[in-house]
């Protein structure tokens, strides 16, 4: 009879537990959107300025008129943007919604670099997103973000290969050296998550255990300490 | 109060409205980055071929005996600042004794001031390298010149020895045909060729460049 109530307590705990454990995953998720939603909205800001600053005009002789850069800081950032702000408060915490998080960050990152007329410190903004990225303690987010990166330089490599390498003529694998530095990055940051997740649920556990002793106190005492308490 | 059936209908829904935005984002994602390197990759036309020897009727000064580069750029041309810093970059890759001229093009009837710019300021800053005004654009025309950013190098002997742009793109830093063949050329005499594609602002006006077929 006592196992019997052991163990229908011990796998209240566990299902008490695992309660814990998806919730506090849910917030975190939720969390990280909408501090993604609020990144979006800065870099939108961000990379209007800065094509408003940098190149406001393209010129021809004395006329001028509005530089594309102006256009595609509004249009493609706009986009950028916009999917990920609105998932983040349409569908927060869903799964679909912090891939969308990843590909919109790793273009903003493209697009800073467009910007910038491709300064290479603008480059950093990649490993600054991985690092950002990895706050949501979920491995595959980073995965996406580092197959957006080499299908850019993929195909970019292959359409465009100056705009990349310098050269017109590089190497098939070339996009592969990119990629590694990012890989690098993510194979670090992904086992993080990975610890990350475990704390998480270990912190689910020991919060269900407190949680059990303490009802178990409470039902033990008698009605005039519950009264005073 | 909705059912179940009623709720995985609408959640159903939702979810098929969610994934059609994507597919929708997703192609107008890649059309505008489309668009966008489609610009960045277009190059100045270069109606004329660059003179092949050092113009006589050039007032640039040229040092007989030494090589000589001029760039020339529009003062407001954004993309040229990608220029300016691939030209202290080249300068620095350049152990022998080379004249750089930076001809910022003015046009007539601009207000006084209207040249002096940021990027103006950048390439004086450049060390080795003089600034000079190119009143309505004379000079970048008898070198035949029709985008910000256009490069001549002519050699000792007043030959030219390139002719084109220094970025890979329009207004885009990092390594370049146009650098590689100008150090090569200086270094070696050697090259696989001596031009490359312009990427900048027109120097001169629609009209004028309408005028001169060069648009």
């Amino acid at each position: 009879m006592s196992d019997v109530m052991t163990e229908a307590a011990a796998q209240a705990i566990v299902e008490r537990a695992d309660q814990r454990f998806q919730r506090s995953r849910r917030d975190l998720w939720v969390s990280m959107d909408r501090l993604f939603a609020a990144l979006m909205a800065g870099q939108w800001v961000f990379g209007l300025v800065l094509a408003l600053t940098v190149s406001p005009w393209a010129w021809a002789g004395r006329e001028r008129s509005v530089n594309p850069h102006v256009l595609a800081a509004l249009g493609i950032g706009t986009l950028l943007s916009a999917m990920p702000i609105a998932l983040a408060f349409l569908r927060p915490g869903w799964v679909v919604t912090r891939h969308v998080v990843a590909v919109a960050q790793m273009l903003w990152s493209a697009l800073l670099v467009h910007l910038t007329g491709g300064r290479i410190e603008t480059h950093f903004h990649v490993f600054g997103s991985l690092g950002f990225l990895a706050g949501y303690r979920d491995w595959p987010v980073l995965v996406t973000a580092t197959v957006v990166v080499a299908t850019e330089h993929f195909v970019r490599g292959l359409v465009w290969p100056e705009s990349i390498y310098g050269i017109v003529n590089p190497e098939w694998w070339r996009f592969l050296e990119h990629a590694f530095w990012v890989v690098f990055a993510v194979s670090f940051l992904a086992v993080l998550c990975r610890r990350g997740m475990r704390e998480m649920q270990t912190l689910a556990e020991n919060g269900a255990e407190l949680e059990a002793l303490a009802e178990g106190e409470w039902r033990k005492s008698s009605v005039v300490t519950r009264a005073a308490s | 109060m909705l059912d179940v059936p009623q709720a995985a209908d609408r959640a159903a829904r939702g979810n098929r409205l969610a994934a059609a935005a994507l597919v929708f984002w997703a192609v107008a994602v890649v059309t505008g980055f489309g668009m966008l390197w489609r610009y960045k990759a277009t190059a100045a036309t270069q109606a004329d071929e660059p003179p092949l020897s050092w113009p006589s009727a050039s007032a640039l000064a040229r040092t007989p005996g030494r090589p000589t580069l001029v760039l020339f750029v529009h003062p407001h041309c954004g993309c040229s600042q990608a220029t300016v810093t691939e030209l202290a970059r080249l300068l620095g890759r350049v152990r022998g004794p080379l004249d750089v001229r930076v001809a910022v093009v003015r046009p007539v009837g601009v207000e006084a001031g209207w040249d002096d710019t940021a990027l103006v300021g950048r390439a004086e800053a450049i060390p080795g390298v003089t600034v000079v005004r190119d009143a309505d654009g004379i000079e970048a025309a008898r070198f035949a010149g029709h985008a910000s950013g256009f490069t001549v190098v002519y050699g000792a002997d007043g030959r030219r020895l390139f002719a084109g742009g220094l970025t890979s793109s329009r207004g885009h830093e990092g390594e370049s045909f146009g650098s590689r063949r100008i150090v090569s050329l200086l270094e070696t005499g050697l090259a696989d060729r001596g031009d490359a594609p312009t990427f900048g602002c027109a120097l001169a006006s629609t009209a004028v460049a309408r005028e001169e077929g060069t648009e």
